[in-house]
């Protein structure tokens, strides 16, 4: 702590004591890439929601009526953005693995926003009135999530994956934290039958997401499409009980500890140790959706 | 060194009529180079053009000025471009009959 508190770039977190990595996208994308799903060479044997998960972006953060906003420090974040197309969704992965069991946690500083529209082409929907402005509504989820395992035995694996949903499914506020109930269907999975709705690579139907208790939070879109507020997020899990540990994201922290973590039932060839990071966005709407990470701490207790 | 990052803007992705790809962010790039993969192109006269646009603010958008020469049959096709600002993409024509071409297209940004 002694050492973050003396960076002025490190001192807005909180590590643990041994710093993974530090990504502050100013320079570069730091290893976080598209995630892709498996295939034996032939494209064609994607899972239909893992085709087009769509690279991510060193963004200016620019916009039609402001020009550069840039970020909380320097110019540049990493930008992941969604077609124009309901349910559409994009996903950065970094792919590290343990080198023991503990705690990781994962701290950023965030924002997040649904792209500019012109003119009234959503009938019903709630109108501007001069602070609520109908971009808001056009913004899905985002998910933090991670993949982990520790060999090759049965039950080595899961994915712990924590949702901040804006809108529902049909597009309604819920501006909750939720997680998740039901496993997220891997390519051997379905290619033994798995039935899929294959429009959220977390789950394989859309009732498969519980509220976290305690999760109900409003976080700051502020009012328009082109104006972004940067937002503290931290998430702990532990890699010893197999669980979430805790969620931070401002003023809100909600104890994990009790959610329930699902793991395959079957063993996992050559994924030995693994620690991926994950970050998705998904829109509820034919709006392109923006998730946008100023900077990244990965640390660790061991 | 020199930062360099490579950014798959379609992936196996297959296409029965003119399209423009996904806005991409390059401001921090002085050069770029897209590159062109088709795969399959089928159809009487298939042919596939793509031009070259330039954004503002990723939401309205011209041409650059630069163009793909046709592409009439498989193969790997490339352009480089420089001076674009902060945005890029193709706005890409499919023409023939019944023409349908499946494809990858990569743009290789570099500082």
């Amino acid at each position: 702590m002694a050492l973050a508190n003396a960076d002025i770039r490190l001192s807005r977190f909180n590590p643990l004591p041994r710093i993974l990595a530090f990504d502050d996208f100013d320079d570069g994308l730091h290893g976080w890439c598209e995630l892709v799903g498996n295939h034996n060479g032939d494209l064609n044997e994607l899972q239909p929601v893992f085709r087009d998960m769509r690279p991510a972006q060193l963004s200016t953060c620019t916009f039609f009526d402001m020009g550069t906003h840039g970020a909380v420090d320097g110019t540049y974040s990493m930008k992941l953005a969604t077609r124009p197309r309901k349910f559409h969704q994009a996903v950065a992965i970094k792919r590290l693995t343990s080198a023991a069991d503990g705690l990781v946690q994962f701290e950023a500083w965030f924002t997040y926003k649904a792209e500019q529209t012109f003119g009234g082409d959503d009938p019903g929907a709630r109108a501007w009135d001069g602070n609520y402005h109908p971009s808001e509504a056009h913004f899905g989820s985002f998910t933090l999530w991670n993949d982990i395992c520790e060999g090759t035995e049965p039950r080595d694996r899961y994915h712990a994956a924590l949702r901040y949903e804006n809108t529902n499914e049909e597009g309604e506020f819920t501006q909750r934290w939720l997680y998740k109930t039901g496993l997220h269907p891997t390519t051997r999975m379905l290619r033994e039958g798995f039935d899929s709705n294959q429009n959220d690579v977390h789950v394989a139907k859309p009732d498969m997401w519980a509220p976290i208790p305690g999760g109900n939070q409003q976080l700051c879109f502020n009012e328009v499409p082109t104006k972004v507020n940067w937002h503290y997020l931290r998430w702990l899990f532990d890699l010893s009980t197999r669980r979430n540990t805790e969620l931070q994201v401002n003023d809100l922290t909600m104890d994990l500890r009790d959610i329930p973590v699902l793991r395959f039932d079957e063993g996992y060839w050559g994924i030995n140790r693994l620690l991926n990071l994950c970050m998705d966005v998904r829109t509820t709407s034919n709006v392109r959706n923006f998730l946008y990470m100023d900077s990244v701490v990965i640390s660790a207790d061991w | 060194m020199r930062h360099s990052f490579t950014a798959v803007i379609e992936k196996n992705a297959t296409f029965q009529e003119d399209f423009e790809t996904e806005p991409y962010e390059c401001a921090w790039a002085s050069e770029a180079r897209w590159f062109i993969h088709v795969a399959e192109l089928e159809g009487d006269w298939a042919g596939l053009s793509a031009r070259v646009q330039v954004s503002p603010d990723g939401l309205f958008w011209c041409d650059e000025g630069s163009a793909f020469e046709p592409m009439s049959e498989p193969g790997m096709y490339s352009l480089a471009v420089r001076d674009f600002g902060g945005w890029l993409r193709l706005d890409c024509g499919l023409g023939g009959e019944d023409a349908r071409v499946r494809l990858m297209v990569y743009l290789v940004l570099k500082e």
